[in-house]
């Protein structure tokens, strides 16, 4: 099960422009201390192992497995916020070399700066990221944005005052804002009430069909995952996690939630990731 | 209606507190039990007679209280600038470096416990200026909350936003001066507060052993024999301390990024 498939695409021909993302046998070492009376080892802690994968230009792909399996490690090595031990990361065919506003990152926790207003927010990645922008063309980016968020109300908002959801739209805002080709999401449902949840990745999803990006999305949602992906990457449980299985999700897009879910595909693609989430996390629950 | 009624009530409490105080020490005073001890009353015939008129100047052993606490606070104001400048960078830099660190914080550690008043000998020896001399005690007073307050709040920044930042590009000059700076603008303050509160508290003990300022009133006083006259410094002080963090409360409000 644990076999390490090398994706690919078996509807299209490979062709190396059409990748976006691409990742040859990488190897992530964490380097654990642990000091005991009298000294302190260094040991290594395999995070992740062989990973192969190659995600295509303007696709979504979902990442899912069990929790501590890697799939955030892996996430921070493709913002180029980590270095990796072995292996090699191609994005646009070119090595990664470290962060840059090509990747928008999106967390669970918003990461909100909470002294800067919504606006004030963009703008500051604006201002960062593409330095040639004027304050008045910033000014009309960070609205242009929150009004896709539906949150051009809020624009003078501080952080405090806004709901999480409000909050993540934010982010979302700031995250596309840079225009980046390629988003980066670590779990950004994960905090939210369950209502909410479901609002916002319709939002996303509506938002990402009309302005395609190629988008990785970590999560723990089977169903989340379903509606928004092309392909999903399941994770083995770690230590010397990898790429167990990927599956391709032929459904129909645009995509509303009430007509798919009735889907015999999705129902069927839903056992299956079931199935294995279930035997991976019972590995990680009975390995302890 | 009930929150008007909550502050009417810690206010009459407060005053009823304060009346049975001053009513039990005139009491405990005119027992006796001390000689010479002065009561409320007179201690607040003192406090009003000097205000009513705090800017007289006959020499340096009989100078108005509000001058006396001028000369302190200016003391106080500009050791506590000089320290800020000093801390606020110098706490950054330690929290964001791990060899700035290490190489800080021996002195920090060592000297931190070091009483301020110990630096007044010191001073008086470099600097042969009384004057300076308080400055300089206020300055090595002041540094140490704020830095480590600082320095601690730098390792606090959420590191989600830190890697926001970094993930947009931001240099690192950028980081420190839009990101962490603004970030730990609450610990600062936090830290400056208790600095001032720090340098107001030694001020007074220094300038026993300098010469002018409210703490040589003190002494000035002592030496006269004339007790009323310290606990109205005494009252001074407080109500100057009080003013002075309060000042800080409003000021960590405004960077409260929380509610």
């Amino acid at each position: 099960m644990n076999a390490n498939p090398i994706v690919s695409d078996e509807t299209f021909s490979e062709k190396e422009e059409d990748s976006h993302v691409k990742i040859v046998n990488l190897q992530k070492v964490f380097p654990v201390s642990r000091a005991t009376l009298f000294n302190k080892k260094i040991e290594n802690y395999i995070a992740l192992d062989g990973i192969n994968l190659d995600i295509k230009k303007n696709t979504f792909v979902s990442l899912i497995g069990p929790s501590g399996c890697g799939k955030s490690t892996l996430l921070n090595l493709l913002a180029g916020l980590d270095s990796f031990t072995s292996g090699e990361i191609f994005i646009e065919g070119k090595h990664l070399t470290g962060p840059g506003p090509d990747r928008g990152v999106i967390f669970q926790n918003y990461a909100l700066m909470p002294w800067l207003t919504a606006a004030g927010n963009i703008d500051y990645a604006l201002e960062t990221a593409c330095p040639e922008l004027s304050p008045s063309q910033r000014r009309e980016k960070s609205r242009y944005f929150l009004n896709m968020v539906g949150l051009e109300r809020s624009m003078d908002k501080f952080p405090r005052q806004i709901s999480g959801g409000m909050k993540q739209r934010v982010a979302i805002a700031r995250a596309l804002s840079i225009n980046p080709t390629m988003l980066l999401m670590d779990e950004p449902f994960g905090a939210l009430d369950a209502l909410t949840r479901s609002y916002l990745q319709e939002e996303v999803l509506k938002i990402w069909e009309k302005n395609r990006v190629t988008a990785l999305l970590i999560t723990h949602s089977i169903e989340e995952a379903l509606l928004m992906s092309d392909k999903i990457v399941l994770m083995s449980s770690g230590p010397s996690a990898n790429i167990a299985d990927i599956i391709d999700v032929p459904l129909p897009r645009p995509r509303i939630r009430k007509i798919i879910e009735k889907n015999s595909l999705f129902i069927d693609i839903k056992l299956k990731l079931e199935e294995h989430l279930l035997r991976e996390t019972r590995a990680v629950e009975e390995s302890s | 209606m009930s929150a008007k009624f909550a502050v009417l009530r810690s206010f009459l409490v407060s005053g009823l507190s304060i009346s049975l105080f001053c009513v039990v020490w005139e009491l405990i005073a005119n027992a006796n039990v001390i000689p010479n001890f002065p009561g409320s009353l007179q201690t607040f015939g003192e406090l009003i007679w000097w205000i009513s008129d705090p800017f007289f100047d006959n020499g340096p052993n009989d100078l108005g209280i509000g001058f006396n606490l001028l000369i302190s606070l200016r003391r106080v104001l500009i050791g506590y600038t000089l320290a800020m400048i000093v801390a606020i960078p110098v706490g950054l830099f330690v929290g964001v470096s791990k060899t700035v660190k290490s190489s800080v914080d021996p002195y920090v550690q060592l000297l931190k416990p070091v009483s301020p008043l110990a630096w007044l000998p010191i001073g008086l020896f470099v600097f042969r200026n009384s004057e300076i001399t308080g400055i300089f005690v206020i300055f090595i007073t002041s540094i140490w909350p704020t830095l480590i307050n600082t320095s601690i709040g730098v390792q606090s920044v959420d590191s989600d936003v830190l890697k926001v930042a970094r993930s947009l590009g931001a240099s690192r000059s950028n980081t420190i001066i839009k990101v962490i700076l603004p970030a730990v603008m609450p610990n600062i303050l936090a830290g400056m507060r208790i600095s001032m509160g720090t340098a107001w508290l030694v001020i007074v003990a220094a300038e026993m052993l300098l010469g002018t300022g409210i703490g040589y009133f003190i002494w000035n006083e002592w030496n006269n024999l004339y007790v009323a006259n310290i606990f109205v410094a005494i009252i001074i002080i407080g109500i100057t301390g009080f003013i002075l963090d309060q000042l800080f409360e409003f000021l960590q409000l405004q960077f409260n990024y929380d509610s």
